[in-house]
């Protein structure tokens, strides 16, 4: 399957091609053509993160810079490129110090499967799908809210967020936080505190679960979690609770307003939870 | 899933055959259903069952409708009156419910003034198919997919923007603009404009002027489109309609040293679309505005 994505993909431009079909033998070893991002394709990637003036732009493959140059220039933002060739490396701090952003990019001659980016808000990313997949354990890692773009290639089994098509494919990921376990749920009623137990599978921003209540189990509907962002509506005895909350940065708690009702007939309280046993997740 | 609604709810209406015997007549009655089509023809009325929602489901149906003062809510088969007096009780709309039962009818009108609304809603022993739909804002139904098919060509015809909710039974081939799924499936279906066919607009874009010819094709709301700038084909990005509302992306690469995506945004009336156009991204943003027309220019 990834081998024939490999191909797929290769197959756009000709030259690649003759790269993919060259290491057919070690899907494990292709090398990392060098292919510059067109200036819409930058813009894109860009707009699709939504960066702004908070983010620090971390580009993996950073080539001749012009997405971390992009990044401070048109949006204020600061950028890190990290790139493997030493002379894209010059050329990229020579570029920003062309542009007049070299205050704000850097440039750093490395390996991207192990440079250091942990205070990246955006990461951008425009490299073969077999790199892209190693990338991922450690790109789980950084913060929950993070953004990832990639364009043209994605992640084989982490469904993107978003994905747009503007003469290519671009998709979106945002690294969510962990949040499988078990929880214990509180939450104020009209009629006085809720304890539930409370169970959260996960596999990557996908979470299914719900509560375990005496003579009962109440499905959690319409689960999401975005980031470091939760919600879930519980139908408890006839009546619907959307909860919605941020999980906090130990994980071990996550806390939100709770709504029951529509309309005119909204209650608004508050819900906290906090981990008891934690889960695995695959992601 | 049919079963939970049994045990989780108490109707608050009384004397009606009870809700489970209803829900597992459900999908006997839909085979009777589709095979009482052609008797219908011989004017014969198809069985429709009174299954009452429940109470969540209405709430979360007058939600993802995003209902509100300004509304008409009208419900196709309204029972015991519980959407329309939900819509004027919990979100101030107005709104008509018509049902073939005239007792139901009386029934809703009788909840109708036990909950005070009685100024803002009305119940009428009507069939759903000699109804004016233009009235309302937001159309609610219950129905099984036979009903709901036959109805369909009419719902289109209604003015864009024109709310559709429904549950468990969708519109076939016509997909809703959004779903959810809390403890029933519940869908939304907004009536898209009528935008197949071709327009033209001059973009003013300095330094030159560029002309824009679209060529729309349209299922539902799904669009494919194909354009030229200037003469020169070029391809149409994430083209979405949402009512009357239509959005479009092309690749402007009229000056091949400044290329940048033309993200078009406007309003549909009649034979014009009219709204914001920009050019660029980040600090090299632009925005104009833009006018198209059908046929020629």
């Amino acid at each position: 399957m990834r081998r024939l994505r490999v191909l797929a993909g290769a197959a756009a431009a000709s030259w690649l091609f003759s790269f993919g079909a060259g290491a057919a033998g070690t899907d494990s070893d292709i090398p990392t053509p060098y292919l510059p991002s067109t200036t819409v394709a930058v813009d894109e990637m860009l707009r699709f993160a939504d960066v702004g003036p908070a983010d620090l732009v971390v580009d993996l493959g950073s080539g001749d810079g012009r997405v971390v140059i992009a990044a401070a220039r048109g949006y204020g933002a600061r950028g890190l490129g990290i790139e493997l060739d030493p002379k894209l490396v010059e050329e990229g701090k020579a570029n920003a110090q062309q542009a007049g952003v070299a205050d704000r990019v850097t440039f750093r001659h490395g390996d991207v499967l192990v440079a250091d980016y942990r205070d990246a808000t955006v990461v951008t990313l425009y490299l073969l799908p077999n790199l892209v997949d190693k990338l991922k354990p450690r790109l789980l890692e950084l913060r929950p809210g993070t953004r990832i773009v990639a364009h043209d290639y994605g992640f084989s089994d982490w469904k993107p967020d978003r994905r747009i098509v503007i003469s290519k494919t671009y998709l979106l990921y945002v690294v969510p936080a962990r949040v499988a376990g078990k929880w214990r749920l509180h939450f104020s009623r009209p009629e006085g505190e809720r304890v539930y137990e409370f169970d959260l599978a996960q596999q990557y921003q996908e979470i299914h679960g719900g509560a375990r209540v005496a003579g009962g189990y109440l499905p959690a509907f319409e689960a999401r979690l975005s980031g470091d962002r939760i919600a879930f509506v519980l139908v408890d005895n006839g009546v619907s609770y959307r909860f919605e909350g941020r999980v906090q940065g130990s994980a071990l708690l996550m806390e939100g307003t709770v709504r029951s009702g529509v309309g005119r007939n909204l209650d608004t309280g508050a819900w906290r939870a906090t981990r008891v046993v934690p889960g695995s997740s695959e992601g | 899933m049919r079963r939970e609604t049994s045990t989780g709810h108490r109707s608050p209406v009384t004397g009606h055959t009870s809700i489970v015997i209803g829900l597992w007549l459900v999908p006997l009655l839909c085979a009777v259903a589709t095979h009482s089509v052609g008797a219908q023809d011989e004017g014969l009325k198809p069985a429709v069952p009174y299954v009452p929602t429940p109470q969540v489901t209405v709430d979360e149906m007058l939600r993802i409708a995003n209902v509100g003062p300004q509304d008409f809510v009208l419900d196709l088969g309204s029972g015991d009156g519980r959407i329309v007096i939900t819509a004027a009780r919990k979100f101030g709309a107005r709104g008509l419910g018509v049902d073939l039962d005239s007792s139901l009818v009386a029934e809703a009108d009788g909840n109708a003034r036990e909950s005070g609304v009685e100024s803002r809603v009305r119940f009428l022993e009507q069939d759903l198919f000699d109804t004016d739909l233009g009235q309302a804002t937001v159309i609610a139904t219950y129905l099984l997919p036979f009903a709901m098919l036959k109805l369909r060509p009419r719902l289109l015809q209604l003015k864009p923007g024109t709310r559709i909710v429904s549950h468990d039974f969708d519109l076939g081939d016509w997909r809703p603009d959004r779903m959810t799924y809390v403890r029933k499936n519940v869908f939304l279906w907004v009536v898209p404009a009528q935008v197949a066919g071709r327009w033209q607009a001059r973009l003013r874009i300095p330094p030159i002027e560029r002309h824009l010819e679209l060529e729309l094709t349209q299922r539902y709301q799904e669009l494919s489109a194909h354009a030229r700038l200037n003469g020169v084909p070029a391809q149409v990005w994430e083209a979405t309609l949402a009512g009357d509302r239509l959005s479009f992306v092309v690749v402007d690469t009229t000056d091949r040293e400044n290329e940048a995506s033309l993200y078009f945004e406007g309003k549909v009336s009649g034979g014009v679309i009219e709204g914001e156009l920009i050019r660029g991204v980040g600090a090299t943003r632009s925005v104009t505005g833009w006018r198209a027309v059908r046929g020629q220019l």
